[in-house]
């Protein structure tokens, strides 16, 4: 009887024992997880830092790009209005220019100023179709040498006197 | 011998309890597919057909007509008023105006996004 026993609270010593291991084994492998899984955290975290620094980036360079465009159309809002300013201007005695009865006095001269305005014209749509710049045309600087029409993309050095 | 076989369970049972994990490991999927770039190029610029205005009056206009037999060319002009030539030069810059910004606007996209591709492919 007392044989039995000695032998059952040896085993269960022994259980107990590698019970023991096995829960300090079992406790490792999950520290081990827990500090894999930091890891993949902690990368996380950085990638996800990385993402906000690119959004940060991606959001200053769209106020660059809106920034730019606003330009342009301002530039060509001004130019749209010089030619319109071109139609109507006032003349010294107060009086809308009419060029209907400008072409019927001087038939000649109009005649030639709307055939220069034409080819200048034709030219703003080359350029703005992608052609390449003339030589003359970079290194124009003054009003009596650039495309009137479409300076903003015709003569990138001349300066509008304000 | 029953009382040893239930001590010897329940101790195994109290082993195999302990044994059971509670932290598992993170599972984090990563799969980046490259975007097939586009690479589109602008079309090539056209080079315009000159135009020649002629300016007719109740005056010249036997004088326009005449030229225009000399040159070998049909004595017949289309023709505008001048506030209809004003309209039609305005709208020739408004086109010019739309055709600049949307070249722009697709060059702005162009290097908001391939430009990026290309940093990273470095």
């Amino acid at each position: 009887m007392f044989g039995s026993i000695k032998i059952a609270m040896v085993l269960i010593m022994l259980a107990g024992a590698g019970g023991g291991f096995v829960y300090v084994k079992n406790i490792k492998a999950d520290l081990a997880t827990s500090e894999a899984n930091n890891l993949k955290l902690e990368q996380s975290v950085a990638s996800q830092k990385a993402v906000i620094e690119q959004q940060a980036n991606d959001f200053k360079k769209i106020l660059e790009i809106n920034k730019d465009l606003e330009k342009t159309n301002k530039t060509l809002a001004a130019e749209f209005a010089a030619l319109d300013k071109r139609f109507n201007k006032i003349n010294g005695r107060g009086e809308v220019r009419d060029l209907g009865d400008l072409a019927v006095k001087r038939s000649e001269s109009v005649e030639r100023v709307v055939n220069n305005a034409t080819k200048k014209a034709m030219r703003c749509v080359e350029i703005a179709m992608g052609a390449e710049l003339t030589e003359k045309e970079i290194n124009a600087t003054l009003k009596s040498e650039i495309n009137s029409e479409c300076p903003s993309i015709a003569n990138p050095n001349y300066v509008p006197y304000k | 011998m029953y009382r040893i076989s239930n001590i010897l369970i329940i101790a195994l049972l109290a082993v195999a309890v302990s044994g059971c994990s509670t932290v598992r490991e993170l599972q984090i999927f990563e799969q980046e597919v490259p975007r097939e770039k586009l690479n589109l190029s602008h079309p090539e610029a056209v080079k315009m057909e000159p135009l020649q205005w002629v300016i007719i009056t109740s005056e010249n206009a036997e004088e326009v007509f005449a030229k225009l037999k000399e040159q070998g060319k049909d004595p017949v002009l289309f023709g505008l008023s001048d506030k209809d030539y004003e309209f039609l030069s305005k709208n020739f810059a408004q086109i010019r105006a739309y055709m600049i910004k949307q070249r722009q606007i697709i060059d702005q996209y162009k290097e908001y996004y391939e430009s990026e591709d290309e940093k990273t492919e470095k």
